[in-house]
């Protein structure tokens, strides 16, 4: 068998070759992300003409390099020329470029991000000063959108397998005061201290140990776990070859969920390369150490989540949580000592071991080291997966590398940490995000998932929207949860309604104090968060629906009414002919009105009154919005 | 190890819980989903306790107690916390008993349970008198819901043998889950669903049956509410006593504990809890033995037809007949299902008095089939259970049968003698490990019916023989020195059909158990010889146009009854049958259209018939339904009349409501319901009448209280009525009519006693009224609410409750969907 030294120096110089490539290299970032986008069409569209031309190029399939409101994102390699990474590439653009840049010499600046390597071209910046990567620090996902995820070489060249290298040297005592010296926290959520999990695992009594990679990620709008293993699974693989090392644990399980098809495509290939490389098994690398992985599916529930539920979906029982003590570090999977870390925290391990913790812990807050990975999403310019020191300013994520709320609206909240977390208004844009910082504004850090909500966003409807996932996704078993958030959703429905009192208010802090203190699992402990901040914060809205029955976001549409404004109205006719309730009525070019018994409030005839007209606004008590003319200019005109 | 709780020093042994050592040490601690046989599960958080140290509230099941430890149970913080997690799991759970205002009154007037189909109060509940969640609202002191109750409307699962279950009890401790899973080694039923659809059920939405359970009953014995029931048990409710007995529906002699009330065992269980008995210990025992045609007194042949006669006469007569059979062609058989005693004296009885060889005991094979034959020559023979063809019989002199359930054999005997079984005797009885196991007297056997040895030696001494002069079972034990005769308890292993209910015995004595035992039809047997009971199919003249349930329980149903329709007033009443042997029951006319013919009841399911109209759907057809009857109400013009109903009522003041405003009234209209989603009607009304009033027991939609809540507070406003009108069950109309006589209000009710004829003759809905004696068919429904003895109109409608409660367990086919009912003819 050729040993990993081998086959990495063998790696690097393909590597190296690939980077000076005579032949030009394209490369799509065609991870789900990607596709969703249409980089499918774009990878169909570039072989095609790839092989009606018999053009020698290569294509290779990357991960996601982070900018999603750019996909698909296309960088292309041509000898004697910077690389440059395109945006938003379609069917048509991506030929275009291959005709105008890489056979010829237009680099087509007008779609280019930036370049990627040294060197002179007009009109293009370097990739690392556009505004969505200059503050970000890319570690953990430094190789995503830059390799071939399904190639261990791509890995292997770029350092891969060293950090696992070097906790063998190591050993695993060494190798958990490295870890504890970095100062890692777990990033699934709550930021416990890795190496302390560790070491109660470590500590508990028996020769077999278990270590379960959380690759459930469940928060709506987050997809930081996915695009990770999509882009770069080995980091993640060499993460759990380190903790499983140090822990001394002898079988590893991945738990995904089934929604993830690609990432399980990603970890089956990975797997597998390991395996041939000798990096699983019996003796790995001559170091006496058995470690074996295999993948478990889950179902996509959101509880599944919680270590115990998800250790008893392993077990292939119902995923319902357990109380604690026992700990799932003392008594987890199959009864035996289990560490269960998020991807995130895996796939930190390498650089840890490989850089050293010094160089890990430079990055982060007094509190919070390292860096970590978030996902941009909601009301904000710039959607993606951005990678920031902890203890980094709030707007500096949403502001500056986010770009702030498009549309000229102004930015209203930021919701962090999923359904477990909360919003954080717009005034506290300076809070550092680190883990005691969020908490202490009532959110969490969560596994990285940020929205942000702008002044079109009712801060009751989130609350509603949070309550309604955690209600539908509770496992059922404890009543405070169970319950406790149905009848939290029930008030909250009440309110958005225009039949709240204020005496909801304090219900609802009642109920979610039950909740909180008496609900089985973090899920129940948590469920509560969403309202309770939009209760601190935004109360003053929740109070504007319930005293005077008005909605401001214009959104809870049982308290919104539509009108037609008799002066604006052309009587165009457009709003009549798609109202589904024929609620409106109106002569041929005479001014047309809406039947409010009859009016569903459905919002049809707001989206369809042609803006050159703008006729139709809204009312919400005594609040009215009334959408801005904008003439457009008409080709006969 | 040494712990403080609540400030008292305890000692904990290795291994135990807090709770576990905290209720060692007499410091209670409120729990629900712990159970003695299952290991924590941490579930209904009622258990919480502050412990230094540890963040939050930790569950005290789920603690493992430590030295040092310092424990508070009972703080303001975890009484407050407790008393609002029972309030949100109330909130799933019918709970507006929990919190009324005349909860001991109506307990005190309505002790038991009521019969209904859903379960929508604790006064309907079968549960009631043990249930666990009704004894915490108690003690933490539940009052209030934070938002209004979220009923969740689930069908009440009634198509299983054996067990009723409804959802909208259940509180989802998973008692039942995990003591399955520790039963039956897997999970039968599990939780289903996720958030607010989490529930108890199948996998697939399979059926009980389909899922492999085994009718242990354990889930139904370890449930806290009334969700899961044992359909036959449940309305008997809590049993008085317990005895224990031996099983002898086969040889593996399991020890039952049977609950009995009334001198009747209305339950059974395994005495050794951690060890299921078969579907028929635990299932079969009560429905054997209760059965409505079991043998009660001895019969003659005279003629052409079987007459009653005493036991005196009946023995005289039989030893008489009996002298003449004496020697070899006398038999007597009988199987090993009988007490050693019971045979003892059989033998002695045929060798001695008889001087007969011919004692013949038969050993029931695998399926508890007993088949024997008379010895030829035979010329009387004295059967003591179904065991022989029929043919036998056209050879003999004399056939005696003494058994405890009628068959064609002993229909065709000349002396039938009532025996006792099972637990109706005491004796011994050896199990097929040949251990003695003995039978203890549970029950009284029914009417004359006497043990065996007690009809064979009062016979042997009526034939003048010595010997037999015994007057009890253990007389004959001593004689027959059998003596450390002890139940099997402590068992490691369940008998096999347990595990596996196909091995169930089919027969006992010869005669089939399921013919006995409804539920038993739909379980299959090992070899099954098919055949399904003929079910009996009715066809009336009444056709069933729509019927809705429109709230849970209340059912409107419009029926094609033009003659009704034709001449019907408000106040009037009809009586249906479903069908030829329905009971004939009274139904307030809700409505009517002379034009189409049709009539609209509210039917609330309470009980037999109504259940058995609720089962039948639009396109079927009531065999009878008479009517009007009743005086219908003076429509005159009061001024200001108010109408106070309440469940079935609401549909019933309808067209009184009409005709009361047609005649120029002011007509308020007052509706009671225990919770929101009970009320029916609401626009129907409101559109009727002047003013109308929703009333809520717990307080969710509406005025709080009854409706006489409601129309108090207006009297006392000093708001002017000239007659209240009651409509609503008997204690919703006694409430009304006590709180209104104060006031000097003239108050009418509806009475609804039980009924037979609706005219004048038979005297069963006599009701006492100002001390006078009326008839509620003919002089009513509607009486001086003031004058009516309350407490005499709630006992004769009781009166015949038990036998309700053991047909009730038969009204409905069983399961539908799953293949194998036993049906074994090869007997018949």
């Amino acid at each position: 068998m050729t040993s990993l030294q081998q086959v990495c120096t063998e790696a690097r110089v393909q590597w190296d070759k690939l980077q000076d490539s005579e032949v030009p290299v394209l490369f799509v970032g065609a991870a789900t992300c990607g596709r969703a986008a249409g980089a499918t069409e774009v990878l169909e569209a570039l072989r095609e003409r790839i092989e009606r031309d018999e053009l020698n190029v290569l294509v290779i399939e990357v991960g996601c390099l982070g900018p999603c409101s750019f996909e698909p994102l296309v960088i292309v390699h041509k000898n004697g020329s910077p690389r440059i990474c395109y945006g938003n590439v379609g069917p048509d653009e991506v030929v275009r470029i291959l005709e105008s840049h890489v056979f010829g010499d237009d680099p087509c600046a007008r779609w280019a991000l930036g370049k990627m390597t040294p060197g002179k071209l007009d009109g293009i910046d370097d990739f690392n000063t556009h505004p969505m990567m200059h503050r970000q620090v890319r570690n953990i996902l430094r190789n995503c959108g830059l390799i071939d995820p399904e190639n261990v070489h791509h890995y292997l060249a770029r350092d891969g397998y060293r950090g696992f290298l070097k906790a063998l040297e190591l050993g695993p005592d060494k190798t958990l005061e490295e870890i504890k010296a970095s100062r890692l926290r777990g990033r699934g959520g709550a930021g416990f201290p890795a190496w302390r999990k560790w070491q109660f695992c470590r500590d508990a009594p028996g020769p077999t140990k278990y270590l379960i990679c959380n690759a459930d990620e469940g928060d709506p709008g987050a997809f930081m776990n996915r695009s990770l293993i999509e882009g770069d699974p080995h980091a993640v693989l060499e993460g759990m070859l380190i903790a499983a090392f140090t822990l001394g644990a002898s079988q590893g399980y991945i738990y995904c969920r089934a929604e993830y098809p690609l990432a399980l495509q990603r970890l089956d290939v990975a797997i597998g390369q390991m395996r041939a490389l000798g990096l699983l098994g019996r003796d790995i690398q001559g170091s006496g150490f058995c470690f074996d992985l295999s993948v478990k599916k889950g179902a996509g529930a959101f509880v599944c989540g919680e270590e115990t539920a998800l250790i008893a979906s392993i077990e292939g029982r119902r995923g319902m949580p357990q109380p604690r003590p026992p700990f799932p570090a003392v008594s987890g999977l199959l009864g035996k000592p289990t560490v269960i870390q998020n991807v995130e925290t895996l796939g930190n391990l390498p650089l840890i071991l490989r850089n050293g913790a010094q160089s890990y812990s430079q990055y982060g807050s007094e509190s919070s080291k390292g860096t970590k990975t978030f996902a941009l999403a909601g009301k904000i310019k710039r959607t993606g997966l951005v990678e920031v020191p902890l203890g980094i300013k709030l707007k500096d994520i949403i502001c500056e590398i986010g770009g702030g709320v498009p549309d000229g609206k102004a930015l209203k909240a930021v919701q962090t940490g999923g359904p477990s977390g909360g919003c954080i208004p717009a005034e506290k844009m300076d809070l550092p995000v680190d883990y005691e910082a969020l908490t202490q504004a009532g959110s969490i850090m969560g596994s990285g998932g940020m929205i942000v909500l702008d002044e079109d966003t009712c801060m009751v409807d989130v609350a509603k929207y949070f309550l309604s996932f955690t209600q539908a996704e509770s496992c059922g078993k404890c009543a405070p949860c169970r319950v406790g958030t149905r009848a939290m959703l029930s008030i909250l429905e009440r309110i958005a309604a225009g039949e709240g009192q204020m005496a909801d208010l304090e219900k609802l802090e009642s109920v979610a104090q039950t909740i909180r203190d008496g609900s089985l699992c973090g899920l129940g402990q948590t469920a509560p968060n969403p309202v309770l901040t939009t209760l601190r914060y935004f109360r003053n809205e929740y109070e504007e629906h319930i005293r005077k029955g008005q909605c401001p976001a214009f959104v809870c549409s049982r308290m919104i009414s539509y009108h037609i404004d008799r002066d604006r109205c052309s009587g165009c006719g457009a709003c009549a002919r798609v109202c589904p309730v024929e609620a409106i009525s109106g002569q041929k070019k005479k001014p047309h009105a809406i039947d409010q018994e009859t009016c569903i409030r459905c919002g049809m005839c707001l989206s369809t009154c042609p803006a050159r007209y703008a006729a139709v606004f809204r009312r919400s008590g005594e609040l009215t919005r009334v959408e801005p003319r904008k003439e457009v200019k008409r080709k006969s005109d | 190890m040494k712990l403080t709780i609540d400030g008292k020093s305890v000692i904990a042994k290795e291994g135990q819980t807090v709770l576990e050592c905290a209720l060692n040490n007499d410091i209670s601690i409120p729990h629900l989903c712990t159970h003695s046989q299952l290991s924590a599960f941490g579930a209904c958080r009622l258990c919480l306790v502050e412990i230094d140290g540890i963040r939050g509230y930790p569950t005290s099941c789920t603690t493992p107690a430590a030295d040092a430890m310092v424990v508070r149970t009972d703080t303001q913080a975890l009484q407050n916390l407790r008393r609002n997690i029972l309030a949100l799991m109330m909130l799933e759970h019918p709970s507006a008993c929990l919190v009324c205002s005349r909860r001991e009154l109506c307990e005190q007037f309505r002790p038991e349970a009521e019969r209904t189909g859903r379960t929508t109060g604790c006064h309907t509940c079968s549960n009631k008198e043990i249930c666990e969640v009704r004894a915490l609202s108690e003690e933490l002191g539940f009052a209030e819901l934070p938002v209004p109750p979220a009923y969740h409307e689930r069908p009440v699962e009634r198509s299983e043998p054996f067990m009723d279950r409804d959802l909208n009890l259940c509180i989802l401790c998973g008692r039942c889950v995990r003591i399955c899973k520790h039963h039956q080694g897997r999970a039968v039923i599990d939780f289903v669903g996720r958030g607010s659809q989490t529930h108890i059920g199948q996998a697939f939405g399979n059926s009980l049956l389909d899922a492999g359970c085994q009718f242990c009953g354990a889930c139904v014995d370890v449930c806290p509410t009334g969700s899961l029931a044992d359909r036959y048990a449940k309305w008997y409710g809590r049993p008085e006593a317990v005895a224990e007995s031996t099983c002898i529906f086969c040889d593996h002699a399991c020890a039952l504990a049977l609950g009995t009330k009334n001198g009747k065992v209305t339950a059974a269980q395994a005495v050794d809890e951690n060890v299921p008995v078969c579907v028929l210990g635990r299932f079969a025992v009560p429905e054997f033995l209760n059965g409505t045609d079991r043998l009660s007194t001895p019969h003659m042949r005279v003629g052409q037809r079987l007459r009653q006669i005493p036991w005196e006469q009946a023995l005289e007569m039989v030893a008489g007949k009996l002298r003449q059979f004496a020697g070899d062609g006398f038999a007597l058989v009988c199987d090993t299902t009988s007490t050693l005693e019971d045979r003892h004296i059989f033998k002695k009885f045929t060798n001695e008095v008889m001087k007969s060889t011919n004692y013949i005991e038969i050993e029931p094979d695998a399926h508890g089939v007993s088949r024997g034959s008379l010895p030829a020559g035979t010329k009387a023979a004295l059967l003591t259970g179904n065991f022989v063809d029929l043919a036998a019989l056209k050879e003999l002199g004399l056939s005696i049968v003494q058994d405890c359930y009628p068959t064609p054999v002993s229909q065709r005997a000349d002396v039938v003698l009532p025996a006792a079984v099972l637990a109706e005797v005491e004796g011994t009885i050896l199990d097929r490990s040949g251990r003695k196991r003995p039978l203890h007297k549970a029950c009284e056997p029914p009417g004359q019916a006497k043990p065996e040895w007690w009809i064979i030696c009062r016979l042997a001494e009526a034939m003048g023989a010595e010997g037999f002069e015994y007057e009890s079972a253990e007389a004959i034990s001593k004689e027959l020195r059998i003596s450390n005769a002890q139940l099997w308890v402590d068992r490691v292993e369940a008998p096999p059909a347990a595990t596996d209910f196909k091995l169930r015995r089919t027969h006992f004595r010869g005669h089939r158990i399921d013919e006995k035992v409804r539920g038993l039809r739909e379980l299959p047997v090992e070899d099954p010889c098919a055949l399904e009971p003929a079910q009996e199919k009715h066809e009336g003249a009444f056709g069933i146009l729509e019927k809705h349930e429109i709230a849970p329980n209340v059912h409107e149903i419009i029926i094609q009854a033009p003659e009704v329709a034709k001449k019907a007033l408000p106040g009037q009443f009809v009586i249906a049958m479903v069908d030829e042997k329905s009971e004939r029951v009274p139904y307030t006319l809700c409505g009517w259209d002379a034009q189409a013919g049709t009539i609209t009841l509210v039917v609330l399911e309470k009980g037999q018939s109504s259940r058995k109209l609720i089962l039948l759907s639009a396109g079927d057809k009531l065999v009878h339904v008479v009517g009007p009857l009743g005086v219908p109400l003076d429509i005159e013009l009061y001024g200001t009349v108010v109408l106070a109903a309440g469940c079935y009522g609401i549909g019933g003041i309808v067209p009184i409501v009409e005709a009361m405003k047609d005649a120029g009234n002011r007509v308020v209209v007052v509706t009671e319901a225990r919770s929101h989603y009970l009320h029916y009607y609401k626009k129907k009304l409101q559109g009727l009448c002047d003013e109308f009033v929703e009333t809520t027991i717990d307080g969710s939609v509406g005025v709080k209280g009854h409706a006489i809540d409601a129309i108090a507070e207006k009297l006392k406003a000093g708001e002017k009525m000239d007659c209240v009108i009651a409509v609503g069950c008997p204690f919703m109309m006694m409430v009304t009519a006590q709180e209104t006589k104060p006031f000097g209000v003239k108050t009418l009710a509806a009475l609804n006693p039980i009924m037979l004829d609706g005219t004048g003759m038979c005297g069963a809905c006599r009701v006492t009224v100002g001390n006078q004696t009326k008839f509620a068919c003919v002089d009513g429904p509607f009486f001086d609410a003031h004058l009516i003895d309350w407490d005499e109109l709630r006992d004769r409608r009781a009166a015949y409750s038990a036998q309700e409660i053991h047909s009730l367990g038969r009204t409905e086919a069983v399961v539908t969907g799953h293949s194998g009912g036993s049906g074994c003819k090869c007997l018949h």
